[in-house]
């Protein structure tokens, strides 16, 4: 067997959020320098729904992101960008060929994958999460060239693991997923409108729905459902659900609190695009402190978990505390849905 | 009480990579850190791993003491319950339920469990045996 190299000239650089960090790279690729929360912001990243009767890992779902692939496919029609977006490969063998055919043509390629069988990835995450991207850059005899954001540097991929993962099954199954930008960028791009258009569509997501589990009432739900659980389930369970919202909101590549942090940090570039647009600034300073808030929760959260025995602080804290980032929260996009630009 | 004030995974491979993390500093300042887990991030991850680990051992036992099904410790190992892994082997829940059964899973056919070892990524004389 004859061994094909086909390496494209890919940077990788390392992000909080694997589908934001995965779309800013491929933009710099074709041309554009787009920082992570920029794209993030953009394609509406932050999201909040709290799914009770569904267990994940046994425990309720909690989602602080957006369904998977939508921060690609928004950040791309709302700026214009010509991509191409497969949602769904029946046949595995095709999927890779379009794939290798792709890497011939010097087109990184982003799939969504499976995490639980993903060979390189920090044990301690591996569990059934099946919303992770990734970027294939190469292809060497029968390795292929992955850039995962979540990772420091570029990794190796066999052909069969690789299959594996993009035919994860489960909830969410990535159905061998996978999207890249048609050709290079080189008009320039007018990120304005787009980031309205970003604003808005995420404002109405937090608090405009009218259901209660999804956005600022789904916060807020949950914060009721806190002081509960011990009762209904006993300490060691219900120090298992706080766990879950922690390892939600805390790793599984957030960059922190949920996302708070990267859309407080776009909120201040967006500001700073907008000729220091004061009001912009100040919700992005508002974000910030929220996001600390969601950090102390999870100081409080985990000594809670450490000992669940005896509870330090009560669950009635806690969920006054959550109830209180709600508030917050809720004022931070108010504020947003009013400013005029 | 070292081990409790600077908790550290028990398992070796654990917490080798640094992660981009990014925080605020009042006054408008957002910044990105590339580091290992903090203290409380790593408790959280524990704790999850602990319980998964703990369910493991107990089904392995059960396995073992013939109370139950190699399914079962599979399921576990795997982390799965019976509502995944019947979307992952495509098998009905209840007839998974049914195969818990160590009596019914020693008269399945090679068929259905040639399923279930291909949901598990091993072999069928691995998936009859458990150690």
């Amino acid at each position: 067997m004859e061994t094909t190299k086909t390496i494209i000239d890919y940077t990788h650089r390392q992000a909080g959020h694997c589908e934001s960090g995965a779309t800013s790279n491929l933009f710099k690729f074709n041309g554009l320098e787009l920082s992570e929360p920029m794209a993030f912001g953009i394609g509406n990243g932050l999201y909040f729904s709290y799914i009770p009767f569904l267990k994940i890992q046994f425990a309720p779902m909690i989602s602080f992101r957006n369904l998977p692939n939508t921060v690609f496919k928004r950040s791309t029609v709302y700026m214009g960008i010509d991509a191409t977006v497969i949602k769904k490969i029946k046949d595995p063998k095709e999927a890779m060929e379009m794939l290798d055919r792709n890497l011939e043509q010097g087109i990184p390629t982003g799939c969504q994958v499976g995490v639980f069988q993903l060979t390189f990835f920090p044990p301690e995450y591996r569990m059934h999460y099946n919303m992770h991207n990734l970027v294939v850059f190469g292809k060497e005899g029968n390795m292929y060239h992955i850039s995962d954001t979540v990772m420091e540097f570029p990794q190796l991929l066999t052909y069969e693991d690789l299959v594996r993962v993009r035919y994860a099954k489960g909830a969410f199954a990535p159905q061998g997923k996978m999207y890249w930008i048609n050709h290079a960028i080189d008009k320039p791009i007018d990120l304005k409108p787009a980031i309205i258009m970003g604003i808005k569509k995420t404002v109405n997501e937090m608090i405009g729905i009218p259901f209660p589990l999804i956005g600022v009432k789904g916060l807020r739900w949950m914060a009721r459902d806190i002081k509960k659980w011990p009762k209904k389930h006993g300490n060691d369970k219900a120090s298992f659900y706080l766990g879950q919202i922690l390892r939600m909101a805390e790793d599984f590549g957030t960059g922190g609190a949920g996302f708070r942090y990267i859309y407080g940090a776009f909120l201040k570039e967006a500001g700073e695009l907008f000729n220091n647009h004061p009001e912009l600034l100040e919700a992005s300073d508002m974000m910030g402190r929220t996001a600390n808030k969601w950090r102390e929760f999870t100081y409080i959260g985990a000594r809670n978990c450490k000992n669940r025995s005896k509870p330090e602080e009560d669950y009635g804290t806690l969920s006054e505390k959550l109830i209180e980032i709600a508030n917050d929260e809720e004022l931070v996009y108010k504020k947003l849905k009013k400013i005029k630009f | 009480m070292e081990e409790n004030q600077n908790p550290v995974y028990k398992d070796k491979a654990y917490g080798q990579y640094r992660e981009l993390s990014y925080s605020y500093q009042e006054g408008g300042k957002f910044e990105k850190t590339v580091g290992f887990h903090g203290e409380a991030d790593r408790l959280i991850l524990q704790q999850a791993w602990d319980l998964f680990h703990e369910r493991i051992e107990d089904a392995r036992q059960r396995v073992l003491a013939g109370k139950v099904s190699p399914v079962v410790y599979y399921m576990e190992k795997n982390l799965l319950d019976p509502l995944n892994l019947s979307m992952m082997a495509g098998i009905s829940v209840w007839r998974v339920k049914w195969h818990f059964k160590p009596g019914v899973f020693k008269r399945l056919n090679d068929k259905t469990l040639q399923k279930y070892a291909t949901a598990f990524n091993i072999n069928i004389d691995e998936l009859k045996n458990v150690e």
